[in-house]
């Protein structure tokens, strides 16, 4: 997939295109609202991330200015004002998402995919874990054909590991991705560790799960190849 | 505390009594003056035409031989008598005096004219008198005709000065109104108040122009610390994504794994810091929407399904009694779920295991509550005295913490005019009362 990096720091962009290289997907960057809008004139993008605070543009034109133009590109906003009027309006013009800054790059990805999946409509994934399979249109986990009653928080961390497998995820970025509509003041990693305890638990009462792997001092990570 | 207007009537009242009374006072006083001099202008008149006559047919007729040396005489009514003696005194008499005389056992207030004259050598003492009752009959009636004139009068002038205070006070009662209603100086009604008292209009002018002012730094001092937190985020943004990339090298040494993670974690800090100084300024300068209606008890039971898991892993007995509900209006349903959720989360974080969290909601008094209760370790005084103040709490949250959460709680109650009351008692534990307006 091809994506325009549109983003005045480039620090932030730098490293927002090393990381979604190393994801097989090829980026392109724009440090400048006028360099964006040439660039989504002449190339075709599968997604457009978005800086909202660039200086010498008004981010939310550049999405008029692509829908004017019939491109197909998905837009994920990305801002420090993070103030909901710019949330709305950036959505009511057919940005696909918002994130705000600081965010993890792993959201960052998961919403890229989550959008592409919406796009190329492969909402129903059937994905193996060992024996569990893990059905995410009835958002459901089996194992050889009878329910593995989860929480829909213990489903959802789950998913977000398995979607984002071999890759370890810090206590953090998984608190984020799932206790999202809470402050960030009321972080606390046990929340995490609490969770997949009772999750190894509800799975281990049907087998060993070997796949879902504690990283010391880390996290948490899924490995697709045990 | 009493109204102004009220003031002014009863003052105005007060006055106009006071001023009746005097008046009725004085009034009195002074017909009872003219009409004394009229009674003894009358007296003086009787004593002429008696001495005339004395003078006329001498002083025998009146002295008739059987009382010897003395003539007395007064009409049926007893409204005046005459009375005519033979003295042996050196001194002449000629005064009027008020003094009572009995007659017919009957004691009537009189005017007397005391008057001693010459007749042939001997010494004759004349009294005249009048009766007061008739006098005091008039006084009286027309004492009573003023009354009631002027009782007309206040009746009359106290209508139409509540009439006019009201309508001279009304706008003072526009301006106190505009005041009233209002939690921020940025929701104050800036129309000028119409009016032609010059205090009113400078009273209303320097508020205006005060609340202006006030607003326009309260709305900077929001704008830098919007500023500041922009600026912030932005190489917060970058260096955690630096770290992150950090992090996903194949090659990299579990030690140093940890070391980044650490540092992501402190990097989140310094951001959850600013995301919540951030907050605050948005909610207080009402970038938020208060249009949703929600169920309080709905609200609830979700935070504690949210909590439940970490409090059961913990060993801290959640307990929910829901006695009653509520649909509050204008709510902004996730600002008050983050309220409501930051308290119920420390009071789990604070119950030692074994432990128990209270959470109810009824009406009391007629007003709804949201209490919850824990069996922690409680606050000394100074510790509640900081509890809602950024920065300066002195309750040591935990690492993660920025201590600002109470803070947040603070002004999203403010927002929804909810008040918060805590009471706490050191190693007993802890209560947050939500009282809705």
């Amino acid at each position: 997939m091809n994506v325009l990096i549109v983003e005045d720091e480039k620090g932030l962009a730098n490293e927002i295109a090393a990381f979604l290289k190393a994801e097989n997907l090829l980026c392109d960057m724009a440090y400048s609202g006028s360099e964006a809008s040439e660039k989504i004139a002449i190339n075709l993008y599968d997604f457009v991330l978005l800086d909202l605070g660039l200086p010498d543009y008004n981010g939310l034109d550049l999405i008029r200015e692509a829908r004017k133009n019939n491109s197909e590109a998905s837009f994920i906003i990305i801002t420090a004002r993070g103030a909901v009027e710019d949330k709305v309006k950036g959505l009511n013009l057919g940005a696909d998402d918002y994130l705000a800054k600081p965010f993890a790059l792993i959201e960052l990805l998961s919403r890229i995919n989550a959008v592409a999946r919406r796009k190329f409509n492969v909402i129903n994934q059937v994905i193996q874990l060992g024996n569990f399979i893990m059905q995410t249109q009835s958002r459901k986990l089996l194992y050889e054909g009878r329910e593995v009653e989860l929480t829909k928080k213990e489903y959802d961390l789950l998913l977000y590991l398995v979607l984002n497998q071999n890759k370890v995820l810090t206590r953090l970025q998984l608190y984020e991705h799932i206790w999202g509509n809470i402050l960030d003041d009321q972080y606390d990693s046990n929340f995490i560790d609490v969770h997949i305890k009772n999750l190894r638990k509800k799975l281990n009462a049907f087998a060993a799960t070997p796949w879902l792997e504690t990283v010391r001092g880390v996290g948490y990570r899924v490995s697709a190849d045990q | 505390m009493i109204k102004l207007k009220t003031k002014l009537a009863l003052f105005n009242l007060l006055s106009k009594l006071a001023f009746t009374a005097l008046f009725l006072i004085f009034m009195s006083y002074i017909i009872e003056r003219i009409n004394l001099r009229q009674v003894d202008n009358n007296l003086i008149q009787k004593r002429e035409q008696v001495l005339d006559l004395i003078a006329r047919i001498g002083i025998d007729p009146f002295l008739t031989s059987d009382s010897t040396d003395a003539f007395g005489s007064y009409n049926i009514l007893k409204e005046e008598f005459i009375s005519l003696e033979r003295v042996n005194m050196e001194e002449d008499w000629n005064y009027i005096e008020v003094t009572s005389r009995l007659i017919e056992d009957e004691e009537i207030a009189y005017r007397v004219l005391n008057y001693s004259f010459m007749v042939d050598g001997q010494k004759y003492l004349l009294e005249i008198g009048n009766s007061l009752t008739s006098i005091l009959y008039a006084k009286r009636n027309i004492t009573k005709v003023i009354l009631v004139f002027l009782v007309f009068i206040i009746i009359i002038t106290l209508l139409t000065d509540l009439q006019y205070n009201h309508y001279l006070l009304r706008p003072l009662d526009k301006i106190i109104k505009k005041l009233k209603g209002i939690s921020s100086p940025s929701l104050f009604d800036k129309t000028p108040v119409r009016t032609n008292t010059s205090d009113f209009f400078s009273l209303d002018h320097a508020l205006r122009e005060m609340m202006e002012h006030i607003d326009e730094l309260f709305q900077k001092e929001k704008e830098i610390t919007i500023n500041i937190s922009h600026e912030l985020l932005t190489p917060v943004s970058v260096l955690r994504s630096k770290l992150e990339n950090l992090l996903l090298k194949e090659d990299i040494d579990p030690a140093i794994s940890e070391k980044i993670e650490e540092s992501l974690k402190t990097l989140h800090r310094l951001q959850s810091l600013v995301n919540s100084l951030l907050f605050i300024a948005r909610i207080e300068s009402h970038q938020y929407l208060r249009e949703e209606t929600i169920e309080v008890n709905v609200v609830l039971q979700e935070i504690l399904n949210e909590i439940s898991p970490i409090a059961e892993d913990k060993g801290v007995i959640l307990k929910e009694e829901y006695i009653q509900d509520l649909r509050f209006k204008a709510a902004n349903r996730s600002l008050f779920f983050s309220m409501l959720y930051n308290v119920v989360n420390n009071a789990v974080k604070f119950t030692p295991t074994g432990g128990e969290v209270i959470v109810k909601s009824l009406f009391q008094h007629g007003r709804y509550i949201v209490t919850i209760s824990d069996t922690g370790r409680g606050m000394t005084h100074s510790q509640k005295s900081t509890l809602f103040s950024r920065f300066k709490s002195k309750i040591n949250i935990g690492e993660n913490s920025t201590g600002i959460g109470l803070a947040i709680t603070k002004s999203i109650a403010d927002f929804h005019n909810i008040e918060i009351s805590v009471t706490s008692e050191p190693e007993k534990g802890t209560t947050f009362s939500f009282l809705f307006a």
